[in-house]
């Protein structure tokens, strides 16, 4: 257990800390609740989006093994030179991945993507360069699933940088083909470059290597990209922390805060990259722990729950093995300014942009189907205020790991 | 000019506290100034007899001994050389010398390579104080031979009864630059000026005594008018700096033709040495003239209480309900009685103005304040025109496109009108793209009742609207690379000049702001139809080229991947169907190659491109495909054509 230190005399923080229960009793409250999740099992987790029966079909793709997704690239291309040979161009049908073709399913608690599609001509001077594109990077995907080797998005862009010309292009591209072709794009063999970490009561075996999470200093462990690597899941935690920020996850973990309460923390460094999802996800449902989110208390901070639990709308389309259901808001939310006392100079005044999106926000359907988070971000736009998780270091730097988060598990302070 | 109802105030006084503020800050901007005051009198005196404005300014450079034998003052040699600023001493000259001797050595070398030389100036001296003679003849209306003295010899504040659109800053016409002439050299200035039908041509040369406000006249007589001139032409000598402000004058008479396309301008320059002589002339493309603006009364929003009593002090006979109908614009009896009423018991429709105790003054003038009043309307203004301002743009610039939008009547109706502190304006935008000696990006050309302002335009609503609050790339203009011409012009009784000297609109107004907005845009709009038409018959040029581009890259990755599979084993394909089978026979045959799948592409996309072209032109109308005609031959032998003559030609109509 950490050694408490610093006593804060007359400020608010030292009269909350003087509330804080024993750790032990703290610990029981977490237990209850751990158990209490584990008893309930995963709310959605046997439904799939062919039980619902909606009445808009929807769009899934599946995890293909490279053979399988080398198959399907094959009866394209094979289909689209039979196309040019009979002197008829080319064209590729591509399901659209804008707003208006997503669909919150709530049954789910996630966005699918519905069934609209567009064609991509090559004889249109719009179209043609990426009807190239696409074409380019079927071929590399192809050689990636017969080679059965994996690489990163920046290394795709870089096979042929005169094509794309920019990253995005590619990358954009390349969801696309996950899209045409039905898979997920892990299975096309190409990864993102790392971008999360994690550290805390977590052991797996990756590729082979057995990978100790408490042993992994305060840096935490890489989450890999390839998830299909990581095997063997064990851990002894009672929930897992979910932080929004490096600067948090850093003070956590130096302060081995997953050896006084046991947990396992996360972060992906601000919007979660795909291995993150994928990691967290994995996590929920082989440890069947509770989730407890930890963010800044603006627009943002919550669209990034958001993302981790309903999905983001550019990749809708395999939001069912990206998304982890039930995630509880812990903090630090637009009640706690007061509740916590958070002093006025480090609140911020939000912006007119981020009261915008704080308005757009109240209008989707993962805020409306909990009052309690509906009425936390209505409150977050009427005293247009926001603040980050280091605002807590206004009692000191470690008021976030030694008080904060104590007082929130003993309170069950999560919605 | 009413001389009944004028009065006198010390012009040196009035001068010497705002020679800045009056545009005469340094000899450059003086000399910039004395031009412009005398182009716009030009302009006011020749439209107000509604005549199309000819202009002639010339400024001729008058070196200093000149100007001593002018005053009369011989030229003195220097005797002791020390005395004076610019004296080079023992170290100063070997430092030249050496620099002298460098630069031959470096143009020696030039002329080896065959390079252009181009010889450094010599740079003037501190000491050396340039004069100009500063000249300006039109075609006006001219003045009477009898009051010319006191017409230019005097500073006189003309009644401000009325109201008008005027181009002039500070309503003192031309009378700044006879006093910077007097205050600069001493000199006295020369006038020649014939009125319509006159004659003889009046020629007058006078000084002003500053400090008595009055001319003092050195010869008046009349001479004979034998071409039947009409006009004035007035000779004014000052001390200046052509060097500095060269481009800035010459810029004002460029802007000054964009928004006067009906005047002739003639400008020259004579500089000691005929190598650096101007003359640009700017010619007149039209002759459909704004009608003069009329003068028209205050509106009752837009006074002070100080204008409540000059205006009361003019009229003494008057009565209270007379004066309010007769004074003002937008209120009619029924309204002023209203009024009256609402002013309390102290007040009768039938007192008179000028028993008016200065409370009552005041309540009239809170009461004038508070009280809500139709908006004047915008017949008191004379805008460029829609007509007048692409005209004008078109002959200066010489733009690839341009688009106007008017705030004009007949065009808008009254909404084209706006009113800003009871004073109405209207404001009118063109957008260029493209043109001669035009620069990337945005070139904004701001007027004010018909005058370019040049200076200060970083601050001005028009500026700041314009690089700001317009995105531009919505409407299909790069407003980096493009080269876009902007032009906004406001006219109004009173324009909200902001900035010591008048120079700029201020941005505070949002009324103002947003018609400068609003009208932008409207230009905007139709330059991006044009564009985007522009654009689709360019693609329709490019498209194949476009389009080809991409045949290696896709044809190269479909036969990549045909390959691989053709190399594996004959089991594995029997999993495709039977024409897939095929192909993949034929690629392992080298039947299909990557030349195979190269070819059809490309043949494919000429025949899209023969389609595509043949939809656009039928489109657009343009699909007469040529036949050729064969003309009949004629039987001049029949002699009953229709003859129409011109004075060109004479064309015969065949029955």
């Amino acid at each position: 257990m950490a050694p408490r230190r610093g006593g804060d005399g007359g400020n608010p923080g030292g009269e909350l800390r003087k509330r804080l229960k024993t750790d032990g009793s703290i610990l029981q409250i977490i237990k209850d609740f751990a158990e209490a999740t584990a008893r309930a099992g995963i709310r959605g987790e046997k439904r799939s989006l062919s039980d619902l029966a909606l009445e808009e079909s929807c769009r899934e793709v599946a995890e293909l093994g490279s053979g399988e997704v080398k198959e399907e690239i094959e009866k394209l291309v094979l289909s689209v030179t039979k196309s040019i040979l009979q002197g008829q161009g080319l064209a590729y049908t591509v399901p659209s991945r804008t707003s208006a073709n997503q669909l919150y399913v709530e049954e789910l608690d996630r966005i699918v993507l519905k069934d609209k599609t567009s064609i991509r001509p090559f004889a249109s001077s719009s179209t043609v360069k990426k009807t190239a594109i696409t074409t380019r990077i079927l071929e590399l995907v192809h050689q990636l699933c017969s080679k059965q080797i994996h690489v990163t998005k920046r290394d795709l862009f870089y096979t042929d940088v005169k094509l794309f010309t920019e990253q995005a292009q590619s990358d954009t591209v390349l969801d696309d083909v996950s899209c045409m072709l039905g898979c997920t794009r892990t299975s096309l063999n190409v990864v993102a470059s790392e971008k999360g970490v994690v550290v805390g009561r977590l052991v797996f075996v990756e590729d082979g290597d057995r990978i100790d999470c408490t042993k992994m200093g305060v840096g935490g462990k890489a989450i890999p990209p390839n998830i299909d690597k990581i095997q063997d899941m064990e851990s002894d935690a009672l929930f897992i922390l979910l932080v929004e920020k490096d600067a948090a996850f850093m003070r956590l973990a130096e302060d081995r805060f997953y050896n006084r309460f046991p947990c396992v923390i996360v972060t992906a460094k601000g919007q979660p990259d795909v291995a993150t999802r994928l990691f967290l996800r994995k996590m929920k449902m082989e440890l069947r722990l509770p989730v407890l989110g930890l963010v800044d208390s603006d627009p943002y901070g919550l669209k990034i729950l958001s993302v981790y639990m309903s999905g983001s709308k550019n990749m809708s389309y395999d939001s069912a093995s990206l998304t982890t259901p039930d995630i509880k808001w812990l903090g630090v939310r637009p009640s706690d300014l007061d509740k916590y006392r958070i002093p006025q100079q480090c609140r911020l005044p939000m912006s007119e942009l981020d009261v915008k999106t704080g308005r757009d926000l109240l209008e989707e359907d993962f805020i409306k189907k909990d009052p309690r988070w509906y009425q936390e971000l209505e409150l977050m736009v009427k005293n247009k205020e926001k603040a980050e998780i280091q605002a807590l270091s206004s009692f000191g730097f470690q008021y976030l790991s030694e008080v904060y988060l104590p007082m929130k598990l003993q309170e069950r302070d999560w919605i | 000019m009413d001389f009944d109802s004028v009065f006198v105030e010390s012009p040196a006084e009035f001068f010497s506290e705002n020679k800045n503020i009056a545009g005469f800050d340094n000899p450059g901007k003086s000399l910039y100034t004395t031009v412009r005051e005398l182009v716009e009198n030009a302009l006011d005196s020749a439209e107000s007899i509604a005549e199309l404005p000819t202009i002639e300014v010339t400024i001729e450079e008058i070196s200093k001994s000149k100007f001593n034998a002018m005053i009369g003052l011989v030229d003195h040699e220097r005797v002791d050389a020390e005395l004076y600023d610019d004296y080079e001493n023992e170290k100063a000259r070997e430092k030249r010398l050496a620099k002298e001797a460098r630069e031959q050595e470096r143009q020696a070398k030039a002329i080896a390579a065959g390079k252009k030389v181009t010889v450094p100036k010599a740079g003037k001296g501190r000491g050396d104080t340039v004069f100009y003679k500063v000249s300006c003849k039109d075609n006006g209306k001219g003045m009477p031979h009898d009051d010319i003295p006191n017409m230019l010899g005097r500073v006189l504040s003309g009644t401000k009864y009325g109201l008008k659109q005027t181009r002039g800053k500070f309503g003192l016409g031309a009378k700044m630059a006879l006093i910077w002439s007097k205050m600069s050299t001493g000199l006295p200035i020369e006038i020649s000026s014939a009125m319509k039908g006159q004659k003889f041509i009046s020629f007058c040369r006078l000084d002003i005594d500053i400090h008595k406000n009055i001319p003092n006249v050195h010869v008046l007589e009349k001479k004979p008018n034998t071409t039947g001139w009409h006009g004035a032409e007035i000779h004014v000598t000052i001390e200046g700096n052509w060097t500095t402000y060269r481009s800035k004058v010459i810029s004002y008479m460029r802007q000054m033709a964009v928004i006067t396309p009906y005047a002739q301008f003639l400008f020259r320059y004579r500089a000691g040495t005929p190598e650096k002589n101007v003359s640009v002339q700017f010619v007149r493309r039209t002759d459909v003239m704004p009608p003069a603006p009329p003068e028209t009364k205050y509106h009752p929003s837009a006074v002070d209480l100080l204008l409540i009593k000059r205006l009361i002090a003019e009229k003494s006979k008057q009565t209270l309900i007379q004066y309010l109908q007769q004074d003002f614009v937008s209120i009619n009896k029924s309204y002023a009685e209203r009024l009256i009423g609402e002013m309390g018991p102290d007040f009768t429709p039938k007192m008179l103005v000028k028993d008016l105790t200065d409370q009552q003054l005041v309540r009239i003038h809170q009461l004038f304040r508070q009280a809500k009043f139709d908006d004047p309307d915008g017949d008191c203004l004379s805008p460029a025109g829609e007509y007048n301002l692409r005209l004008g743009i078109t002959k200066e610039l010489h733009p690839d496109m341009v688009a106007t939008c008017q705030g004009n009547e007949m065009s808008f109706g009254f909404d084209s009108v706006q009113v800003f502190e009871g004073h109405p304006f209207i404001v009118e935008a063109a957008v260029s793209l493209g043109g001669k000696s035009v620069k990337p990006g945005l070139n904004i050309f701001r007027f004010a009742n018909r005058i370019p302002l040049l200076f200060e335009q970083g601050g001005d609503v028009i500026t700041r609207t314009a690089t700001k609050r317009i995105s531009w790339s919505a409407y299909k203009i790069s407003h980096l690379q493009d080269k876009v011409g902007v032009f906004v012009s406001i006219v109004s009784t009173k324009i909200p000049f902001k900035g010591t000297g008048k120079e700029y609109i201020g941005d505070d107004i949002t009324e103002i702001a947003s018609g400068v907005k609003s009208a932008i845009q409207q230009c905007c709009i139709q330059l991006k139809a044009k564009l985007v038409r522009q654009k689709a018959a360019r693609d329709k040029l490019e498209r194949k080229k476009n389009l080809s581009r991409y045949i290696p890259d896709v044809s190269r990755a479909i036969y990549g991947v045909l390959a691989s599979i053709a190399n594996e084993r004959e089991a594995k394909r029997q999993k495709y169907e039977p024409d897939s089978r095929e192909i993949l026979h034929k690629v392992a045959d080298k039947e299909v190659t990557e030349v195979t799948l190269s070819r059809k592409l490309t043949q494919y996309v000429d025949q899209v491109d023969a389609e595509l072209a043949l939809d656009y032109a039928t489109q657009s109308g343009l699909v007469k495909a040529r036949e050729p005609i064969s003309l009949a031959g004629v039987d001049w032998t029949q002699a009953n054509y229709l003859e129409l003559h011109s004075p060109v030609c004479v064309m015969k109509l065949l029955s």
